[in-house]
């Protein structure tokens, strides 16, 4: 008891101590604070946008269902079980699947009256993918079917100006779509377009402007069942009113195969033991993803409590001859370390509270920005009080671990040397740095075996081996700050006085190098695998053309002369070129060719961009890029009457001099293959440029006469260029044409925007976090150091030496944190490379490491740190400080 | 003969209004070369600002400071910095010596700071260590040094790069009475050969190592003895 008591007492004095030495130290505390508040207060911001963003079960009712009681759908079973809410939840089938014929219409009201009961009001609420004319051609909508004046429908949109259709020649459209073309008083032209090529017009006059609840940016409609027509898929679709549906309702509902979301179950579900074999489970985290969670949440933190260390450090430095006089006078050393860590107590839950109130404020502020590049509707506006409260909680521990250190390290302090005024710290354990190289041995073979693990084990092993290797860093900084300053008895003065009074002064100089160190290991890390899984894309794609060429795949009852009147119109003066090949469908069914050389069948690559893939002319056609001497003989093949197969340029095979050819039909009833006709051509085999040839043979008129086929034109050509918004023109002309032709333009590999600005916030990231990391400990180290700057100036220093020494300190903090930093991110960047992009068949995988990111990071961010380090700190020195 | 150091008529006031302290009420004082003069006096009797206002660290509010001809108020902080990386050297009751830097590197510090290189400025202050008598600790931290050591450094530091100009502000006040007196007679050493020193020191026995005493109180110069001395120097001089 007594022990509580004194346990109690003492932490009564501590606290009130780092309470005082807080209001004392302003600037030290508010720079603490900063340090704390700003990772809590940016997590919270996040927290509350992204739960505002998620729209839950409940806060989707209304969107989903408006002011109805429930969504009914048919499932294309006759009998199903699901969850409360079927779209998050998952359905199972447990039944058998039913024909199309089978399945409730959507006109089938009565049906779906019969289960729930002849006396609810019940509406069609139809949504389609339609198609609707513009000035260029024909553009998407999503085209909803429903009477909106019925009272269930409300909520599902909200009007803008005009009124909701009163008749089936009606419509309202969102802001997105008339934007786009008809506004109120215009008519919309909608078209439906049919499996079989056929299309079907619907002509309505817009009578008002109404945004969907759920969506926006995309182009809507609304109007009454049938206005649009009737598509191929007619599954129904019901809000029904007029009470709650239950859960027995429900199940009753799922009985004939009916889905239904309820808001009655929704807003109280029922506690279910659903088999989960019978419904697959959508939502819940799995393990994996949880563990990664952990370590990332657990890389934040380190990242924090580095940060925050050195002003820690400091902060007990400057408490050490109160704390020395305090041992004088019988202080043990448990209540020195209880003084400071009171410290990070304070500090820590003052900056977590301050963080989650100012995150809420920012989150506020965040939402409406946010929603403005999010085409779905967030939710209303929520703060997760319980995650700020871990948030918070976060901060405080951050602090406490960030005051962990510097508490032991005072509680060990030399009374005597402090006293005495001798600033050092002791010399380094030995240990600590065999420990840290023997975490990065681990670090190293957990990555290794990450790399050849599985997509199951290869996250846990890997991101597991980036913890252990920033600890291991982290334990090795003290041995590499204390050998690189042995080095520094050559050095420019500013320098070496910054190398050995970072020395000098580990507990302030470790954190903030393994601050820097573990920012450049990510960014290493983070943008090895970027650049990877790019590279790895760039090397599965296969341009099908060479770069530039477009090309107009016809197809059959295309309308040529539409098509090149289009082309005429949208890109004049390109020489278009018509590919002349087999029609390979035709009206009686598919043809299929085969050549036999020797006995044997000749693997080829059976595909085409072309509207063929055999190709008919007297010559090479110049899109098909070939070596000269290939390109030669293959023309004097086809000049012969002869054939040419074509291979990719890394495949391999025999030539075949003469080949068997033998034409085949698969009719549309699926039926076997009918032998339509045979014949023997001279040939040759030769290999294309491109590792895929862009069809699998080129023959000459006379082989496709002997074997009785008729030649067409199956596609077109041209050179290019076409720009992006001339493709976007084309594309919306071909839309409203009756049978679209396949319009494609090869622009070769297409860097993903995603990448550069991944890699560009990763460096962004990486320069705030060294610029914050080396800040504070340079800035501190400078407060440190205001004696020594003093007896400089009395020796007769320029008033710019502190400048210099506050960029040499930054330099050597960033420069050795970024050393350090960039191998041990290499450990776990190489081995995530490698199963990022394993290919799935040849099980070959991409590396492409980011020199010029790297070498920015390592070095250019350094230099730019200590420049504008230099360019910040005050000039003048501290004059009469120390004349005493 | 010119004086090294001339104060002529200088007043230091700190604050203003009702918080005004004259902590100097126009003093004149010169140290001449080959001399070493001991200013003495109560605490807060000006001592200190007498020494940073002759170094050229703050700036006397009237009156003017010479030192080797030049006026210290004529010159911005560039020009009195390089004042005291040439012609002035401070020393510390508290040794201030860096303790980041080596023994030499602190000694060489003025040097360095004054741009010559590196190299060079090592090897001037392993001779100006070697003047004080401790050559073999070039190359030790401070930590690791005695307190005489320390002021013996500190000492080498004043004087290096021919500096005709020594400050020194209780130096032996940290010290052991044997040490401090080894420190003094190496003081008076470099002023026998050629240097002016000022001497602030509350201690009687120290002033009897100087050639003139000056008294401070409240500001102003109360008395001053063993004045013959410069005049015999002045003569000798003219001779």
């Amino acid at each position: 008891m007594s022990q509580n008591l004194s346990t109690s007492g003492g932490w009564r004095v501590a606290l009130r101590l780092a309470r005082r030495e807080a209001l004392r130290r302003k600037g030290q505390t508010a720079l603490m604070l900063v340090l704390i508040c700003l990772p809590v207060l940016a997590v919270s911001a996040a927290a509350i946008v992204w739960r505002t963003a998620d729209v839950s079960s409940v806060e989707g009712i209304d969107r989903r269902m408006g002011s109805a009681e429930a969504l009914i759908e048919t499932s294309y079973a006759d009998k199903i079980v699901q969850t409360p809410d079927p779209e998050s939840g998952g359905y199972g089938i447990p039944g058998e699947k039913v024909n199309e014929d089978e399945v409730l219409d959507i006109d089938d009201l009565a049906a779906v009256r019969d289960v729930v009961g002849r006396d609810r009001p019940v509406t069609v609420f139809g949504r389609d993918s339609l198609g609707f004319r513009t000035d260029k051609g024909i553009g998407d909508f999503e085209a909803f079917t429903t009477d909106l004046a019925n009272p269930v429908t409300d909520g599902l949109f909200e009007p803008v100006s005009g009124e909701y259709p009163p008749g089936p020649g009606e419509v309202v459209v969102n802001q997105a779509l008339a934007d786009r073309g008809p506004g109120v008083g215009d008519s919309l032209t909608a078209v439906r377009k049919r499996m079989d090529g056929t299309e079907q017009e619907f002509r309505l006059r817009i009578v008002g402007v109404a945004e969907s609840a759920g969506s926006r940016g995309y182009p809507i409609a609304a109007a009454l069942p049938g206005a649009f027509g009737k598509g191929e898929d007619t599954t129904g679709r019901w809000l029904v009113g007029g009470g709650p549906v239950t859960w027995d309702d429900v199940q009753a509902l799922n009985e004939v195969g009916l889905l239904v979301t309820s808001r009655a179950v929704l807003n109280d579900p029922p506690t279910l033991d659903l088999d989960p074999t019978a419904v697959p489970s959508q939502d819940g985290i799995d393990d994996i993803t949880m563990t990664v969670l952990a370590l990332v949440v657990a890389m934040v933190l380190i990242e924090v409590v580095l940060l925050a260390g050195p002003a820690f450090a400091v902060r007990a430095k400057a408490q050490a001859h109160t704390l020395a006089l305090v041992a004088a006078a019988g202080g043990t050393p448990r209540q020195a370390r209880r003084t400071v860590l009171a410290s990070g107590v304070v500090i820590g839950s003052v900056g977590g509270v301050l963080g989650v109130a100012l995150g809420v404020l920012i989150g506020v502020l965040a939402v409406p920005i946010a929603q403005r590049f999010d085409q779905s509707r967030f939710g209303p506006f929520e703060v997760p009080w319980l995650l700020l409260l871990v948030v918070a909680a976060f901060g405080l521990v951050s602090a406490l671990l960030a005051a962990v250190v510097p508490a032991f390290s005072a509680s060990r302090h030399d009374v005597v040397a402090v006293l005495g005024g001798r600033r050092g710290e002791g010399s380094p354990s030995v240990r600590t740095p065999i420990l840290g190289l023997v975490l990065l041995g681990g670090g190293v073979v957990s990555a290794v075996l990450g790399s050849a693990g599985g997509r199951d084990t290869a996250p846990l092993l890997i991101a597991g081996s980036a913890i252990v290797s920033v600890f291991g860093m982290i334990l090795v900084v003290p041995m590499v700050v204390g050998l690189i300053s042995r080095l520094a008895a050559r050095w420019p003065l500013a320098l070496r006085f910054a190398a050995r009074d970072a020395a000098r002064h580990r507990t302030r100089t470790v954190p903030a190098v393994a601050a820097v160190g573990a920012t450049v290991a990510g960014v290493v890390a983070l943008g090895i695998a970027v650049s990877s899984q790019e590279a790895a894309n760039k090397d599965a794609y296969q341009p099908q053309l060479p770069i530039g060429y477009a090309s107009i795949a016809l197809g059959l009852d295309a309308d040529r002369d539409a098509v090149e009147e289009t082309l005429t119109r949208f890109l004049p003066g390109q020489g278009v070129q018509a590919v002349r090949g087999l029609q390979t469908s035709t009206e009686a069914g598919e043809l299929e060719i085969e050549f036999t050389a020797d006995g044997e069948a000749v693997m080829l690559d059976y595909w085409s961009s072309i509207g063929s893939p055999y190709l008919v002319g007297t010559e090479v056609p110049d899109f098909i890029e070939m070596d000269a001497s290939e390109r030669e003989r293959a023309d004097e093949l086809l000049a012969d009457g002869g054939l040419v197969l074509l291979r990719g340029a890394d495949d391999d095979g025999p030539d075949a001099p003469e080949v068997q050819v033998d034409v085949r039909r698969y009719d549309p009833a699926g039926d076997e293959p009918k032998d339509l006709a045979s014949a023997t051509s001279k040939a040759g085999v030769v290999h294309v440029q491109r590792p895929t040839a862009p069809a699998p043979a080129l023959m000459s008129p006379k082989v496709a006469r002997s074997l009785g086929l008729e030649v067409d034109t199956v596609g077109l050509v041209l050179p290019g260029p076409v720009s992006e918004s001339q493709e976007k023109d084309v594309q919306e002309a071909f839309g409203a044409l009756a049978v679209q032709p396949y319009f494609y333009v090869e622009r070769g590999y297409q860097a993903d925007d995603a990448v550069q600005i991944i890699q560009f916030v990763l460096a962004a990231l990486g320069a705030i976090l060294m610029l914050g990391g080396t800040l504070t400990a340079t800035f501190l180290a400078l407060s440190d150091a205001r004696p020594d700057l003093a007896t400089m100036a009395a020796v007769g220093a320029r008033p710019r030496e502190r400048r210099r020494v506050a960029a040499g300190y930054a330099l050597f903090v960033g420069g050795i944190g970024a050393l350090l930093g960039a191998p041990v991110g290499f450990i776990p960047g190489l081995a995530i490379s490698q199963p990022l992009t394993r290919h799935h068949e040849t099980g070959v995988s991409s590396l492409d490491v980011p020199w010029l990111l790297i070498i920015a990071v390592v070095i250019g961010l350094p230099l730019l740190t200590a420049a504008a380090v230099g360019a910040c700190a005050r000039g003048r020195l501290p004059l009469t400080a120390r004349v005493e | 003969m010119n004086p090294i150091l001339e104060l002529t008529d200088v007043t230091r006031v700190h604050g203003e209004g009702a918080n005004q302290v004259h902590a100097l009420r126009g003093i004149s004082f010169t140290a001449h070369a080959g001399e070493l003069v001991a200013v003495m006096g109560p605490s807060g009797s000006g001592k200190s600002t007498l020494l940073t206002i002759a170094g050229g660290l703050d700036q006397p509010t009237a009156g003017t400071v010479s030192v080797e001809g030049t006026h210290l108020g004529g010159l911005d902080l560039q020009g009195r910095a390089r004042m005291r990386r040439t012609s002035i050297g401070y020393v510390f009751q508290g040794f201030n010596l860096i303790p980041a830097l080596t023994a030499a590197e602190n000694v060489a510090l003025p040097r360095e700071l004054d741009g010559i290189s590196a190299r060079a400025a090592r090897k001037e202050a392993r001779t100006a260590l070697d003047e004080v008598g401790i050559g073999e600790l070039a190359d030790r931290f401070p930590d690791d040094m005695s307190g005489g050591q320390q002021q013996r450094v500190a000492i080498a530091r004043a004087i290096i790069g021919e500096r005709r100009l020594i400050l020194a502000d209780e130096p032996t006040g940290a010290l052991d009475t044997e040490t401090g007196e080894e420190i003094l007679q190496l003081l008076r050493a470099r002023c026998d050969a050629g240097a002016a020193g000022v001497l602030v020191t509350h201690e009687a026995r120290h002033a009897a190592w100087a050639d003139r005493v000056v008294f401070l109180r409240d500001g102003v110069v109360v008395d001053e003895t063993g004045a013959d001395r410069v005049d015999v120097l002045t003569e000798h001089a003219a001779r």
